[in-house]
């Protein structure tokens, strides 16, 4: 089914994430690994908080608990558009309007993001890294 | 009649006073961030639209804050990041409060050796372990099921996590309080000057406040003390699937001696089927009956995601040899019983990261189940703590789906193994977008109090929406705790300025208003 294929997505996306050595780069080591791992459900991934430029930590911080992977806003996108551009980062689509629109109106299961947790000028680098130039 | 906030003018007035103490950019007066602070996944938003939101920096703007509130008689209901969904975002009880946003307070202060950090209410889930990570500090957080949120707050909440640090309420060693009056206090150790010990230990000397200053409204908290989980060498233990609804009173019978014991020392919660199925599905790809779901649909769902009736998973924390002797205390009590499925988890240093709550990893997917429903969904909790007793949670479960059933709605339940009792939170899930749906809300609430309430069960969290109600349970010797309470904010907050409603507290003033 499409919504298990989702989660199965998310969680290959994760797994396929490989940590950047630039940014904050947090990589834990796994030097010596027992071999006697059980994974959980969630595959033993740890969400990816990596960045390599200001704008991206921007999004890292106030954004990406939720629309990176295994986040809320990845798993309930994907069942609304392929989900292989579930998470923003992935979207071509995006323009600076609709980004600062959603988030301060919310948009669907997504509550409004108050002025307080991310300004008006941090919300507009935001919507420039998610729409990769376009206006 | 109910209690009213402040008028638009006497808003006005205390909005150019905020603006000239903290900058006009930080003061948000806006129609737009009126609605931003509203509670986004309630039934009724309008009913707790606060008026404004000032988003302090530093304690001192707080203390002007104060003043200025004092000055002007104006409400003020502090938030730290004000992702307290399900019991009411970041909005008021009282409807024209001006959200205190404390959101941008953010320092973080780890004592690494001592496995502790003092936080700013600001700091949430994700900032903590990001910092954490950065600094290589081999320490553990416990992360609530939505970590977007803030530590500090979830701790005043008396919110819980997966691990045996979850209790986060308990975990509190010494806060930094502004007071309704606007001057600092520090609690515990924390009161003496250049005291070493302030997150260390917890009593203080004299009377010990941390826990007065948990889901009330006597002041401000500024920072807030914690103890963290040194990372453990092993984390062992199983996830238990079981079949039938009526398991759930000889599962908690198995487990409940371990607890008490000491041997499982996290509170392993034991949820139904949709607790899982509802971050995976929604329901409409099941059913297009609006009607209870029949146990065919139930079954479909479950079949496909490979999930019981109920699911628990326990955890054990220590080095290997230990974990792994109370594991082996688990699996013989279970020895012999109906267990649908029993699946071992393992990780042990030099893993690869274990990566789930179970270790402290903050996560946000299970928020997702707000959208079982489809469309805007929201949820409101309902959350009655029971004695530790097979029978006692059986009946709860049979009387509270039963009452799911009777007003249309999906029954998302979990019961919490604690030391001595049962947490039994239940997610009232559904979708704004059904008026049909969000007319039986409110009802249905008030016929789940009731029943805890005829038992003798009160709830230990709930929405902004039903304080009054709540607090009316607890009602000892014509309610002779709220009468303290009342005494209390009486005492330290004259004006009322600060949460007025929370808890079912109000100040003086009000107090004739409701009921």
């Amino acid at each position: 089914m499409r919504r298990l294929a989702l989660i199965a997505v998310a969680l290959g996306a994760l797994a396929a994430c490989k940590q950047t050595a630039a940014g904050n780069a947090v990589a834990p080591a796994p030097e010596a690994n027992s071999g006697t791992q059980v994974k959980n459900a969630t595959g033993g991934m740890i969400p990816d908080r990596s960045y390599k430029s200001p704008a991206e930590h921007l999004f890292v911080d106030k954004c990406g608990m939720c629309h990176r992977a295994m986040g809320m806003g990845t798993v309930i996108l994907a069942r609304r558009v392929d989900p292989k551009i579930a998470m923003l980062e992935q979207r071509n689509d995006l323009t600076r309007d609709y980004v600062i629109t959603a988030a301060r109106n919310g948009i669907g299961n997504m509550p409004r993001m108050q002025r307080g947790e991310v300004s008006d000028q941090q919300l507009a680098v935001i919507a420039g890294y998610l729409a990769k130039g376009k206006p | 009649m109910t209690p009213t906030g402040p008028s638009p003018t006497e808003l006005a007035a205390a909005v150019k006073a905020f603006a000239g103490a903290i900058g006009a950019q930080n003061v948000f007066a806006t129609p737009e961030d009126q609605i931003a602070y509203s509670d986004h996944y309630s039934p009724d938003e309008s009913r707790h639209q606060p008026g404004a939101a000032v988003a302090p920096g530093t304690v001192e703007q707080v203390q002007a804050i104060v003043r200025i509130a004092n000055e002007h008689k104006i409400p003020l209901w502090p938030i730290s990041r004000g992702k307290n969904f399900g019991y009411g975002g970041a909005a008021p009880v009282l409807k024209g409060s001006v959200v205190l946003d404390l959101s941008r307070m953010k320092r973080i202060e780890v004592d690494a050796d001592n496995g502790t950090v003092l936080l700013e209410p600001g700091v949430g889930f994700f900032d903590l372990y990001d910092h954490l990570q950065n600094n290589r500090i081999p320490l553990w957080l416990s992360v609530p099921g939505n970590s977007w949120g803030s530590v500090a707050g979830n701790a005043l909440e008396r919110g819980v996590g997966y691990t045996t640090y979850g209790d986060h309420s308990a975990r509190i060693c010494g806060l930094e309080v502004v007071l309704p009056n606007g001057e600092i206090v520090r609690t515990g150790m924390g009161a003496m000057n250049g005291s070493k010990t302030w997150q260390l230990y917890r009593h203080g000397y004299g009377p010990s406040w941390d826990q007065m200053f948990c889901q009330s409204n006597f002041g401000i908290v500024t920072k807030l003390g914690l103890w963290l989980m040194p990372e453990p060498e092993a984390v062992l233990g199983v996830d238990y699937e079981f079949d039938a609804p009526g398991d759930i009173g000889w599962v908690i019978d198995t487990i409940m001696p371990l607890r008490r014991e000491g041997i499982i020392q996290q509170s392993p919660s034991m949820g139904n089927w949709l607790r899982s199925a509802a971050v995976m599905t929604t329901r409409n790809q099941w059913t297009n009956d609006k009607g209870p779901l029949g146990e065919d649909v139930i079954t479909a769902i479950r079949k496909k995601f490979n999930i019981g009736w109920w699911s628990v998973q326990i955890r054990f924390y220590g080095p290997l040899e230990v974990a792994q002797a109370s594991l082996n205390v688990l699996q013989k009590a279970f020895n012999g019983k109906k267990v649908l499925l029993a699946k071992p988890a393992k990780w042990t240093k030099g893993d690869p990261p274990e990566g789930s709550p179970f270790s402290g990893v903050p996560v946000t997917f299970p928020l997702a189940n707000a959208n079982w429903h489809g469309g805007r969904g929201g949820h409101i909790g309902y959350s009655p703590v029971l004695p530790p007793r097979g029978d006692l949670a059986l009946d709860q479960f049979r009387r509270t789906y039963a009452l799911y059933q009777k007003y249309g709605m999906d029954y998302h339940a979990s019961f919490a193994m604690n030391e001595r009792s049962l947490t039994n939170v239940n997610q009232v899930l559904f979708d704004r977008d059904n008026p049909d749906m969000m007319k039986r809300v409110d009802q249905f609430f008030h016929a789940l109090v009731a029943d805890a309430r005829a038992r003798g069960y009160g709830e230990y969290r709930t929405h902004i929406e039903y304080m009054d109600l709540v607090a009316s349970t607890y009602d000892f010797n014509k309610q002779a705790l709220l009468k303290l309470n009342q005494t209390v904010k009486d005492a330290l907050d004259p004006n009322g300025i600060i949460a007025p409603g929370k808890s079912g507290i109000w100040p003086a003033a009000s107090r004739g208003d409701q009921a």
